[in-house]
């Protein structure tokens, strides 16, 4: 990769933690709870970006927001939002990320690929979120999953169809493979 | 930007203000992970120092109380969470809800420390400029051999730039979109692509034409950033907050 290679993939991923900072703000008033994009933005740089700029563009987007920078939903920042109820969800974009990345890069971009790494990244990030929101909050399991899950689901499966058409008609606009 | 920084840093001069960045995240680090473990009299002790700061640095507590409403909802939600799901002697009973002496005495306590925490984030985030916290991070990362600093800085400062440019194309975006009736379309999945394929779009051809301008100025990674030097308040600072620690840890 040459040196304008480089500087435009670095402004790639700052762009999408861009849109995941932005995408907290962002929401299409559906049904009862409007649906977030947030995540959806997730899932993108993950299929977009490849595992390595993917880790890197949220990995920075989580520094930035720990050492204060209002970048979390909210607007607030600080480690406290890492430490808080929903942390885990956060934390969990970054194991998610590379694991959508790694299977989409392996599995050359495959449409049904695709999916399927999306479907396993969401499972990790609930899986972290849930198990964080659990130890503060004390709840039973059952309980966890009725409060930080289920209510969300439907609105995944909306985004995870929409993130694996999107990143299809996006990929030859950001050039590479 | 409106939404996102309404609690963004404000000028000033006081006593927080004129600290150096790179002990301020220190602080930051200290008092949040102590104050995690803080029982109730170190927890009233650290409320009474944040609020004397928050004085002293001319910030609104109203306007941080009103920043602050969405994730008190979530402590809220938190607290009735701990006080209905802990065994103990019963304080309330309706039905089958009971709620316990144990679960509301944790409840408070884990909303207490978490409040503190977050506000005394604000209070960081509201005395310091985001150029200064960009450059902390990059001097903080420096003695990590795998990771380049400067580039993290730099993206760093590239998301803050990008994020207004975002809602704004999203708001047009969306705007479009209404006058031309896609609210007649009630199928979600089409809505979430037409929304989101657009706004990435736009806002990757505008990072492309930053990219570009940024090579045309023969963008590197050595660049003169603010200068940090710390003077002897700093230290003075760092003293007290190393006994504050100890204290709220002891007490």
């Amino acid at each position: 990769m040459n040196q304008a290679e480089q500087l435009r993939m670095m402004v790639y991923a700052s762009l999408l933690a861009a849109l995941t900072a932005a995408g907290a703000y962002i929401a299409i008033p559906i049904g009862p709870i409007p649906i977030v994009l947030q995540n959806l933005f997730i899932f993108l740089t993950g299929l977009l970006l490849g595992s390595k700029w993917g880790v890197a563009s949220v990995a920075v987007y989580l520094l930035a927001g720990a050492s204060g920078l209002p970048v979390f939903a909210g607007g607030t920042g600080g480690l406290g939002r890492l430490l808080g109820p929903t942390g885990g969800y956060l934390l969990g974009y970054l194991p998610a990320v590379y694991l959508i990345g790694f299977i989409s890069e392996k599995m050359n971009h495959r449409r049904f690929y695709d999916a399927l790494a999306v479907v396993c990244g969401t499972i990790i990030i609930y899986a972290c979120g849930i198990a964080w929101l659990k130890t503060i909050t004390g709840m039973t399991l059952t309980k966890t999953l009725a409060v930080g899950m289920y209510p969300f689901l439907p609105g995944d499966v909306l985004k995870i169809v929409a993130a694996v058409i999107i990143a299809k008609s996006l990929r030859p606009v950001i050039g590479q493979r | 930007m409106a939404d996102l920084t309404a609690f963004s840093y404000h000028p000033g001069r006081s006593f927080l203000h004129l600290l150096d960045v790179r002990f301020k995240i220190i602080f930051l680090i200290l008092i949040s992970l102590t104050g995690m473990q803080a029982d109730p009299p170190a927890l009233c002790l650290l409320t009474f120092l944040f609020l004397c700061l928050i004085k002293s640095s001319r910030l609104s507590l109203i306007s941080i109380l009103k920043e602050l409403r969405y994730f008190l909802v979530l402590l809220f939600f938190v607290l009735i969470a701990r006080a209905l799901s802990t065994p103990g002697t019963p304080v309330f009973e309706f039905k089958l809800l009971s709620i316990s002496r144990q679960g509301l005495y944790d409840g408070i306590l884990i909303c207490w420390r978490l409040a503190l925490v977050v506000l005394l984030g604000l209070i960081f985030v509201s005395t310091t400029r985001p150029s200064e916290i960009r450059t902390a991070v990059a001097w903080f990362l420096k003695p990590f051999p795998f990771i380049p600093g400067k580039k993290v800085a730099t993206m760093i400062g590239l998301i803050m730039r990008f994020v207004p440019v975002i809602l704004a194309q999203a708001k047009e975006t969306s705007d479009a979109q209404r006058a031309r009736g896609i609210e007649n379309r009630k199928n979600p999945i089409y809505r979430l692509v037409k929304l989101a394929v657009p706004l990435i779009f736009k806002t990757f051809q505008n990072a492309n034409n930053l990219a570009v301008a940024m090579e045309a100025r023969c963008y590197s990674e050595n660049r003169t950033d603010p200068d940090l030097s710390s003077k002897k308040n700093d230290w003075i600072a760092f003293f007290f907050v190393i006994c504050l620690c100890i204290l709220v840890v002891e007490i």
